[in-house]
């Protein structure tokens, strides 16, 4: 098992981070450039190419994708995917602090339970690494 | 959610689950001794399509909906990654990773109701 920045599982960590960056800079380039209600382009997603913010989440999630495929070359998928799903926790959060979208009790509470789940897949993630 | 945003998103999982399958398939193929550059790059090729199509439905999505509100949606996806890893990956899946999937489900479904 390689260690620092080579280690599969910092490199999972990583790719997190920048998956969370990723969608709060989309979101704001897409609300910037969102469409008429009913026009023909509506649900195509293409005028969200328009603005800087989805480049720059471009950019991210084409340094996350680098990332999941080193991940990926050494986790089995079953092990990594449901792991990478701690971005469900951080994306909410990272709404909250830097999009101003408000989050409710209930929604903390999700964000408490996936993370508990988190720790459950995670925990014999010791024995795998030892295999590797 | 409205019927043609709910058929966008299970467009958007679908691809996101077929091309993530696609390229874990490909990332093992290129480790083996005997490789063959054009089935790691077919894979490869197949996986790229898969994610495109669902980035681009992901945009269309998120320029109707809340962050926080969409995302969760995609939870679904855990599930049927895992499955579809058994499948076609011939991945082992215990039960703890089971339960800890489901319970991740369970928090996402948590958060998107609220």
């Amino acid at each position: 098992m390689k260690r620092g920045f080579l280690n599969p599982w910092v490199q999972l960590g990583l790719e997190a981070l920048l998956v969370t960056a990723a969608e709060i800079f989309i979101k704001v380039g897409a609300t910037h450039t969102a469409t008429a209600v009913g026009a023909p382009t509506e649900w195509l997603g293409v005028s969200g190419l328009m603005s800087g913010w989805v480049w720059l989440g471009i950019l991210c999630t084409i340094l996350s994708f680098i990332s999941w495929l080193y991940v990926l070359k050494h986790i089995p998928l079953s092990i990594a995917f449901p792991i990478s799903n701690v971005v469900h926790a951080l994306v909410p959060v990272g709404s909250w602090l830097f999009l101003a979208e408000a989050i409710s009790l209930r929604r903390w509470c999700g964000i408490a339970v996936v993370l508990a789940g988190l720790v459950i897949v995670a925990k014999p993630v010791s024995s795998l690494e030892e295999k590797l | 959610m409205k019927g043609i945003a709910a058929l966008v998103l299970i467009i958007e999982v679908t691809g996101f689950v077929v091309g993530q399958v696609l390229l874990k398939h490909a990332m093992t193929t290129a480790k083996q001794e005997v490789v063959s550059k054009v089935k790691v790059m077919s894979l490869f090729a197949g996986g790229i399509v898969g994610m495109t199509v669902s980035f681009f439905l992901t945009l269309a999505l998120l320029q109707h909906f809340e962050l926080s509100y969409f995302f969760p949606f995609q939870s679904s996806s855990i599930i049927v990654v895992i499955i579809a890893a058994a499948v076609f990956l011939r991945e082992r899946l215990s039960t703890q990773l089971i339960l800890g999937a489901l319970l991740i489900t369970a928090g996402i479904i948590l958060v998107s109701a609220s």
